[in-house]
């Protein structure tokens, strides 16, 4: 078992949060500045470990703030305790009496926990923290030079070791136990000796990741700034933490400056823009100055310079593939292809800078595709301009209709960057199609004669309707699966836009009715039908009894809706068998979503599970607002902001509350199931396209005082008589783990840790809403509340709290 | 996972020289046992025992009368009262002299106490013969001494507390024998009421919030180390089917009568001395908590060792916590020794899935149960084919019992009665539940493995049952009317 304990701030009210916090930092002989009362540590995650020698090791990520050492305030200094501070992203100062030194993300310091500091967080921070004991040798060196020495460089050679490990200390901290750690504090003592005696070397030019990284970085932060026109280098350094040279060093590496590749990124959103025939009643000078250039004559100058003609014949002519980027999903063919952004010409170049430019130059590249797949290409607030919001008729719900398409989709991941295809208001209903990513597993069944399931399905050699499913790289590079690479696989319809939701809101998603999706097939005209996939990465897979021991099983269902009770009954199932997609990729296992099954390449077997009668539970697997975070996520694990939940009670009648985290909140639901147990044991449920009915209310942020709603901070599920707290390994997977967490994620969870985080929910719930103290709220838990396994099979496992409403006669909210 | 079979030589924490202790101890208890001779079989002398011993004159309501066994002369009732000498506390064990001897299809009514009694003992304790009989301590005498599988001379109390619950019996069963699954029918699930006249008609429940609990060490407010023990009461009437918090207090180091201090809950039956601890009306108000009768313990002895903890459940049942274990259940046991030797006890009045904080409302209640054995000869073909552990059928559930180690006992080896305590998971437990229930689809519905899993996937619930009891439990509910066709066989 892990000796791993984790702490997530916003499981604790707030009222003790700041008290919590510090009583965690205390472990490594720290305070926090946070008794001030503007700072709100509600996105704090620590994970803490204590080896066998009493050294404590954490993992901590959270908001600014300032650490000072206890030891330096009270009496007894401890003999050979060394501090170990290992920045993993932000930016921090060291500041003593007499000297302040800066640190990046990256940095490795020493500090001695007896001296008189302030380490002061200035950023969003993820850092490894060690309280190494037993160090007097290190401590040693420590107190002898300045601070400023006490800082390891971490560009190459031992350094670089060191920040390696400390970096995999991290990844792996939940699987070391308390006599595992002895040993690799020892190693690490006697490289953090050898980086002191070690003189600094300031040889910067060798190619090291970090450099790549802080571009990727640099890239990110010049994207979010592009419309302001005072963008300028020395901004985007203070913002990253990083000297205007070394930036100027970045892109001197990548061949280019950075007003070029300013320049260039403006224009490559202008020519998007340009070729986007939604944006045609916009002026060329209003779509320039989307894009941060103040004068349409510079812009047209510059526009000619650099695409070779002016922006009005680009625009009444655009160039055949900017037309393919701008479908739904991603281009097919390469956009750097016409990459915008300066090549250096005419300058003969021998290999060796080529060499050494390459790597540089690819990330610039990368970023260009990535943000093109996004199809950021019309933002989403000017168009929200056209459609002003009417005061007249508030009361009245406006009813929406919101069909599944290959325009209305995205297809295995979410982000903030998705342009919303409906913006409604709160109170509006809005009937919603969905489909079942699995619905290529018997086409014939669940596609054909469905004009919308074959337009988001529609593949042949030529053409992929949606390209991207998933949020991996559109080239493919990891695995070689398709674009997006499966990373993520549920097909959801949206996002949709709520007028005057923000951050801080919640958003109420009540299910007025779901209807299954009837086949269009005239063979099988009105009926119902869903697909089961025992797959690769169900709890079974690695744990069967007959041979073959590695295979996946395909069960089809009818869904007989309109029979009583309603229930399903199994018809057929088949074996996986390698498929080759239209464009000639294998894939051995279900790895890609969508990929049309050849039933000439199957053997079905029918007759099966002819007892069986399977009550229904028509529900949505996926219900998700956008999440906060830049980029695009993975639709497969759950998270603060809903996504995956995978748990059956979220049917008609039941509401779910989401935490706001993006102007808009920009809601989305997919995945939707028949039918599913407890667990979602093989992988899938049910998997059966269904249309929901909803009701959006969202809740402002001034009017939860008081309420569970305040600082919502995870999806809450009421049905009609009971609420259920969805606990997960993760509650914020991507703020606990960093920037890895995609992957993390599915490594390092397990049912304790959500059953931890579904009792803290809980117990946060009874004490919030119900005013209850902590020893109420626990026995109450005890002997009346009951946990349940909701999924184990989607990277962040999930276990649930169900509290019977019965239980609190008088309650009314 | 260690392949470990259990030989003759194999201790599992008795160590030579306890063992002589154990045999002797026993040895005692049935001397005692047939000099009070306080059971007897048949109606008559259950009648005896209603009066003298049973605060409530509950033997003679009718379960009697529903009769199953067609072909035997009638199932003979059974009274069994609490008392020192008809129950073991905090161990099973398949050495102890059964307290009656029945036939298959007999029923028996057995009164059982809970271990927390002495929270509040003016409510739960006082003015009731049978549990202050069993309570009884004072500087001399305790009336029941050993309390737990641990040694007889351990500083905290004979037994070491380890295992807890006062487990009424064993009743010995004619004719069962290793391989034969034995089934036990909860005809009934009564509260027992309050002797004490000030609370006429009214029963009581404890929940500690204990050091072994879930939230342990992870609390909000200070002090984080604390243990909380909230009464709660119900209704004995029947008429309410809900209870309510009365009072909560924090736990002080109590000394017991023999003077050893016990600064948490370490030993079971303490009393608690109500002048030490400060109590806290008002709470939980207005809170309605529906109540779930059932017994956290149950179940037959295991074969692997004399005496065993009776807190981590196992193969043959045991501190299983499944409140679905009440009214109108049944249960199938694999019969583990010659007279399966069942005992039940740690009476629950409700519990959540998870038990989360330790214990549940902790309640002394009576049940009446009937015993029908199975033969191993004629369990192939039916639902209760190669069942190796505790198999609940609830009347639309069958439930089935996964642990982090199915057989701990056996898995865990020599030790397995102190190392079961670290090294349990809710993933492990998971994983036997999936096994488990995979293996009774395609046993006792003929599916074959895909098939089973494609329904475990769309049609299985899978709950957390404890994370508390050393072996944590997942449990699996299969929908009984997913099979219309077939019924129980």
């Amino acid at each position: 078992m892990t000796d791993l304990k984790r702490f997530s701030a916003s499981a604790i009210p707030a009222e003790l949060r700041q008290w919590a916090w510090n009583d965690i930092l205390a472990r490594l002989g720290l305070s926090s500045d946070a008794t001030r009362p503007d700072t709100t540590h509600d996105s704090g995650y620590i994970a803490l470990s204590v080896s066998a020698r009493n050294s404590v090791f954490v993992h901590l990520t959270a908001a600014p703030q300032t650490l000072t050492a206890l030891a330096s305030q009270s009496a007894p200094p401890s003999s050979s305790t060394v501090l170990v501070l290992a920045l993993l992203d932000g930016t921090a100062q060291v500041l003593d009496a007499d000297q302040k030194v800066q640190l990046r993300s990256g940095d490795i310091m020493l500090l001695d926990p007896n001296q008189p500091w302030h380490l002061t967080l200035q950023t969003h921070f993820r850092t490894m923290l060690i309280k190494l004991e037993s160090s007097s040798f290190l401590l040693r060196l420590v107190r002898t030079g300045r601070q400023e020495a006490n800082r390891i460089s971490t560009q190459q050679g031992i350094g670089t070791l060191c920040l390696n490990m400390l970096q995999s200390l991290t990844d792996q901290l939940a699987h070391l136990d308390r006599n595992e750690l002895p040993a690799l504090e020892t190693t690490l003592a006697e490289l953090l000796v050898a980086c002191l005696s070690h003189k600094h070397s300031d040889a910067l030019d060798d190619t090291t990741d970090v450099q790549l990284a802080h571009l990727r970085r640099v890239c990110r932060s010049v994207d979010s700034y592009l419309d302001d026109p005072e963008l300028n280098i020395e901004q985007i350094a203070a913002q990253e933490g990083l000297s205007v040279r070394y930036l100027q060093k970045l892109f001197k590496n990548s061949g280019t400056t950075f007003s070029e590749y300013l320049k260039s990124r403006r224009i490559q959103h202008c020519c998007i823009d340009l070729a986007n025939p939604t944006l045609a009643q916009f002026s060329i000078a209003q779509l320039c100055y989307r894009w941060g250039f103040n004068d349409a004559a510079n812009f047209s100058r510059t526009f000619s310079q650099i695409m070779g003609m002016s922006p009005k014949n680009y625009r009444a002519a655009p160039p055949q593939d900017l037309q393919v980027q701008l479908q739904r999903g991603c281009p097919q063919t390469k956009p750097s292809t016409r990459s915008a952004y300066a090549q250096p010409q005419n300058i003969p170049l021998d290999n060796a800078i080529m060499q050494q430019r390459k790597p540089f130059q690819e990330v610039l590249d990368d970023h260009a595709r990535y943000v093109l797949s996004l199809k950021l290409a019309p933002k989403r607030l000017p168009v929200m301009e056209n459609t002003p919001p009417t005061q007249s008729n508030t009361h009245t719900p406006r009813q929406y209709y919101l069909p599944a398409s290959d325009k209305t989709v995205h297809w295995g991941y979410f982000s903030n960057e998705i342009k919303p295809v409906l913006n409604i208001r709160s109170g509006d209903i809005v009937t919603i199609e969905t489909l079942s990513q699995h619905a290529t597993d018997d086409s014939e069944r669940m596609i054909d004669g469905d004009p919308g399931a074959q337009s988001v399905f529609h593949w042949t050699r030529t053409k992929k309707n949606v390209d991207r499913r998933g949020a991996g790289p559109m080239d493919a590079s990891i695995f070689g699966r398709g674009a997006g690479e499966g990373f993520g696989v549920h097909i959801c319809t949206g996002p949709i836009y709520v007028t005057d939701a923000e951050p801080g809101d919640v958003l109420e998603v009540r299910i007025l009715d779901i209807q299954p999706r009837p086949s269009c097939n005239p063979l099988y005209l009105g009926k119902h039908f869903g697909s089961n996939a025992a797959t690769w990465w169900g709890f079974q897979y690695d744990d069967l009894l007959t041979t073959p021991k590695k295979r996946e099983v395909v069960t089809l269902y009818e869904v007989h809706q309109h029979s009583h009770p309603p229930h399903a009954k199994a018809i057929y199932n088949f074996r996986w068998t390698p498929q080759t997609d239209p464009y000639g990729i294998e894939h051995p296992t279900i790895d890609y979503p969508g990929v049309p099954v050849d039933h000439t390449s199957i053997n079905k077997q029918f007759g099966i599970l002819e007892n069986a009668t399977i009550p229904v539970r028509p529900h949505f697997g996926v219900m998700a607002v956008a999440p906060r975070e830049s980029g695009i996520v993975d639709s497969i694990p759950p998270s603060y902001f809903g996504g995956n939940m995978d748990n059956w009670r979220a049917g008609k009648g039941t509401q779910l509350f989401l935490p706001v985290a993006v102007p808009g909140a920009l809601f989305s639901v997919g995945d939707p199931h028949a039918s599913q147990g407890d667990s979602e044991l093989c992988g899938t449920a049910i998997e059966c396209s269904l249309t929901g009915i909803f009701q959006l209310v969202l809740h402002k942020k001034q009017n939860l005082s008081g309420s569970f709603m305040e600082d919502l901070s995870h999806p809450f599920l009421e049905t009609p008589d009971e609420w259920v707290l969805q606990g997960m390994s993760f509650s914020d997977y991507q703020a606990e783990l960093g920037p890895n967490a995609q992957t993390q994620v599915y490594k390092n969870s397990s049912l304790e840790a959500a059953m931890r985080d579904a009792f803290r929910k809980a117990r946060h719930y009874l004490m919030k809403e119900h005013k209850l103290s902590e020893d109420e709220a626990i026995s109450l838990i005890s002997v009346a509340v009951d946990f349940g396994i909701t999924q184990v099979v989607d990277g962040n496992l999930g276990v649930h709290a169900i509290i019977r409403k019965a239980i609190f006669p008088d309650y009314k909210r | 996972m260690t392949e470990h079979i259990c030989t003759s030589s194999c201790t599992h924490g008795i160590s030579a020289e306890s063992k002589k202790d154990v045999t002797e101890e026993f040895d005692t208890a049935r001397r005692s046992f047939i000099r009070n001779a306080f059971v007897g079989g048949g109606a008559v002398s259950l009648g005896a025992m209603g009066v003298s011993m049973s605060p409530m004159s509950y033997a003679s309501t009718g379960t009697s009368s529903n009769t199953v066994d067609a072909d035997a002369p009638g199932p003979m009732h059974y009274y069994i009262p609490a008392t020192p000498e008809t129950v073991l506390w905090g161990y099973f064990s398949k050495i102890a002299k059964p307290v009656v001897e029945i036939e298959s299809g007999d029923f028996v009514t057995i009164e059982t106490l809970t271990h927390h009694a002495n929270d509040d003992a003016e409510r739960m304790v006082k003015g009731d013969p049978g549990a202050e009989s069993i309570f009884h301590w004072d500087a001399q005498r305790k009336g029941v001494d050993r309390r737990g599988a641990g040694p007889m001379d351990a500083a905290i109390g004979a037994g070491g507390g380890a295992g807890v619950h006062i487990c009424t019996g064993p009743v010995r069963i004619q004719g069962a024998q290793p391989g034969d699954i034995l089934e036990v029918r909860i005809a009934d699930v009564t509260p027992r009421p309050s002797g004490n006249p000030d609370f006429k008609g009214k029963s009581f429940g404890s929940n500690a919030a204990a050091w072994w609990g879930f939230h342990y060490g992870d609390m909000l407010t200070e002090p984080k180390k604390r243990e909380v023990v909230t009464i709660y009461e119900v209704d004995a009437r029947g008429e309410r089917n809900w209870a309510k918090a009365v009072y909560n207090y924090r736990w002080t180091p109590q000394t017991d009568p023999f003077g050893v201090v016990h600064p948490t809950i370490d030993y079971p039956g303490v009393p608690v001395d109500h002048r030490t601890i400060s109590k806290r009306d008002n709470i939980l108000r207005d809170i309605r908590i529906p109540i779930r009768p059932h017994f956290g313990t149950i179940g037959v002895a295991p074969a692997e060792a004399d005496i065993v903890n009776s807190i981590p459940p196992s193969y043959t049942g045991g501190n299983i916590d499944n409140w679905r274990i009440g009214k109108g259940a049944k249960l199938y046991f694999p019969v583990a020794v010659e007279g399966a030797m069942f005992s039940v006890g740690d009476p629950h009045a409700s519990q959540g899935d998870s038990e989360l904080c330790g214990t549940a409302i902790e309640c002394s209640l009576t049940g009446t149960f009937q015993f029908i054995l199975h033969k191993k000869a004629d369990l192939p073909g039916t639902a209760l084919a190669e069942l190796n552990y505790p198999l609940l059928e609830t009347q639309d559930d069958w439930v089935l019992h996964g642990f982090s180690y199915a057989n701990y006992l056996a898995e865990l080896g020599p030790n397995a009665q102190e190392d079961i305590y670290s090294k349990s998971s809710v993933d492990k437990a998971l994983r036997d539940a999936y096994r488990k229930m995979r293996h009774f689809l395609m046993t006792t519905q003929q599916l074959d493995e895909d098939e089973a899993i494609s329904l475990m996937s769309v049609a299985v619930d899978f709950g957390i049952t404890q994370v508390v009891d050393g072996n944590w439990g997942v449990h699996a509910i299969l929908k009984k009317s997913m099979f219309p066709a077939r019924g129980r066989s």
